[in-house]
């Protein structure tokens, strides 16, 4: 598989910190990588080294397969960022920010109205950064990001402080930026619902430690889903399913069936009624991936 | 690197330094006119009574005072908010970056210098001098006075990329710059010491055979010597700086 973004054994300490500790991170191409973890876990630590703002401890990185440390300056010619809080410069307009990075980058002028826009920006573009809310430097910060128009596009939690509507914006444009731009995005996020949203590829991270690497629907997977069923006589009719063999297993008065194909639920709904048992209520209990996050974050603490 | 060089211009040119860059000019002027050359009439030309009442001032506190300004006016921007990683997760070296920064402050000192000519002809005008104006020497003393800041330059530079405060660079340059009152008095110190060399290098002297007012050896072991160790003390920790 040809991968845009691939870090071996990548560590950072800082002091005794181990901020980032044997980070193994693979984003395939077209991917929107969702990188996820509570606060402190090292994603922007990990995305300062991926841009070369920080030098790694130890480790190695290959970003459109070529080393990070050997062709810096090519890499960065392909790669937008956006990195933890936004970066501006106060004293300018933000069309006067994007034009001094422009001068560096060398894209034509017009992009600076294009970037304006794709982010909504363009009613305060000749107005002075340092009036700009929080949401606004975001945008602005976006807009930077897109403005060389980069094959790999790097977003440190992008939607801190945006309203709602900023954030469904947001999103829908990180949607579209694969298939339309033939992008590779990688976005942070302490939100797990942001990234549920979002990503096609997802890596978690907690305390410097990826714990989990994989899609979004492998991930889902891990949500094991099990069938709830409220009966009458709850405890007897238990029984009456052990007594076939099934596995099951009773919480208050609920029984819950491990992964069931729709026929196996049918036939033990049928069996439990034969045998004079009322059922109440069948349903699905879904875990959300926040359950699944939350469990996998405290087996590795705990482990 | 021109690239670079014109986006920190673009970046500067629009947090009113021109106040920055007149007010050194200005100072001198002012000796200049308060100046009471009268007494050399005769004796010297009075072009040059005049260049020494005004570098006083200027030469030994004022061109010292402004490298840091200039310096820490250049990092500030970056410094409010989280202007470094931006700039440099662009596709850009941070030698680049450094000598970027340090190139324009040397143009602006430069500017600085020419709006000192004027001032000294101004002045000189104003009060009516009416030897010929050494063209030659005034111009060895401004261009002198320019070469002498490059150390000092660097140096600013240096503590203005680490100090994220305004205040910082700036009292460190005005502890070094003070002393120099002191140095340029001795025969011994004066030489040696960094922030003397704009006055012993805008100080006037009648044709000594050297391109400026100092010695060559001078010129190149402690102009070269402490612009070296400055820019490179600067540009080292610059690389290595976490963003
Ligand atoms: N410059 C630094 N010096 C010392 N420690 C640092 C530095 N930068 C980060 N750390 C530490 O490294 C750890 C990881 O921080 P990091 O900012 O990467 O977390 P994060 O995953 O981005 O968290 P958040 O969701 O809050 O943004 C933290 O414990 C932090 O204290
Ligand atoms: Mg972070």
């Amino acid at each position: 598989m040809e991968y845009i973004v691939k870090t071996e054994n990548l560590s950072k300490h800082f002091g005794q910190e181990k901020a980032v500790s044997g980070l193994e991170m693979k984003i395939p191409k077209g991917e929107i990588y969702g990188f996820l973890g509570p606060n402190g876990a090292g994603k922007t630590t990990t995305i300062r080294m991926l841009l070369g703002l920080m030098k790694p401890t130890s480790g190695r990185i290959e970003i459109f397969q070529n080393d990070l440390k050997q062709e810096r300056l090519n890499i960065l010619r392909r790669v937008g960022s956006l990195v933890e809080s936004p970066s501006y410069y106060p004293h300018l307009t933000a069309k006067e920010n994007l034009e001094a990075l422009r001068k560096i980058v060398g894209v034509p002028k017009q992009r600076i109205d294009e970037v304006l826009e794709i982010v909504r920006l363009t009613a305060a573009g000749d107005k002075k950064v340092k009036g700009f809310s929080l949401g606004m430097k975001q945008r602005l910060g976006i807009a930077a990001s897109l403005l060389n128009n980069p094959e790999l596009l790097i977003l440190d939690e992008p939607t801190n402080g945006l309203d709602p509507s900023g954030i469904i914006e947001i999103r829908n444009l990180i949607k579209s930026l694969p298939s339309e731009c033939g992008m590779t995005v990688l976005i942070s996020s302490h939100l797990l619902s942001e990234i549920d949203q979002m990503a096609t590829t997802v890596g978690i991270v907690t305390k410097g430690k990826m714990i989990f690497q994989d899609s979004i629907e492998a991930m889902r997977m891990f949500a094991q889903q099990s069938v709830l069923l409220k009966v009458s006589e709850s405890d007897k009719a238990w029984r009456t399913l052990l007594g076939r063999g099934m596995k099951a297993g009773l919480d208050n008065g609920i029984i819950s069936l491990p992964e069931q194909s729709d026929e196996n639920v049918a036939e033990t709904v049928r069996g439990l009624v034969a045998d004079g048992f009322s059922v109440y209520r069948v349903e699905e209990e879904r875990r959300s991936l926040e359950d699944i996050f939350l469990q996998m974050t405290r087996e590795e603490q705990a482990g | 690197m021109l690239t670079i060089l014109k986006s920190e211009w673009f970046k500067l040119r629009k947090s009113n330094i021109i106040g920055i860059l007149l007010v050194g000019p200005l100072i001198g002027l002012g000796a200049g006119i308060g100046a009471d050359i009268a007494e050399a009439a005769g004796m010297m030309n009075e072009w040059y009574m005049l260049l020494i009442y005004m570098n006083l001032p200027y030469a030994v506190l004022f061109l010292p005072l402004v490298t840091g300004v200039l310096a820490s006016l250049v990092c500030r921007y970056e410094h409010q908010a989280g202007g470094w990683k931006q700039l440099l997760a662009l596709p850009v070296t941070r030698g680049k970056v450094f000598a970027a920064k340090y190139v324009l402050i040397l143009l602006l000192v430069l500017f600085i210098q020419l709006f000192y000519l004027a001032a000294i002809v101004g002045a000189g005008l104003y009060k009516g001098v009416a030897d010929p104006f050494p063209a030659a020497i005034i111009w060895k003393s401004i261009l002198g006075g320019w070469v002498a800041a490059f150390p000092l330059v660097a140096m600013q530079l240096w503590m203005s990329v680490w100090f994220k405060s305004f205040a910082a660079p700036f009292a460190v340059n005005v502890v070094f710059t003070l002393p120099s009152i002191l140095a340029m008095n001795s025969e011994k110190v004066g030489p040696y010491y960094p922030w003397a060399q704009p006055f012993a290098m805008m100080y006037p002297a009648t044709e000594n055979g050297d391109i400026f007012f100092i010695p060559w050896e001078q010129l190149m072991t402690v102009i070269g010597g402490f612009f070296l160790l400055f820019y490179l003390g600067g540009y080292f920790y610059f690389q290595r700086k976490a963003v």
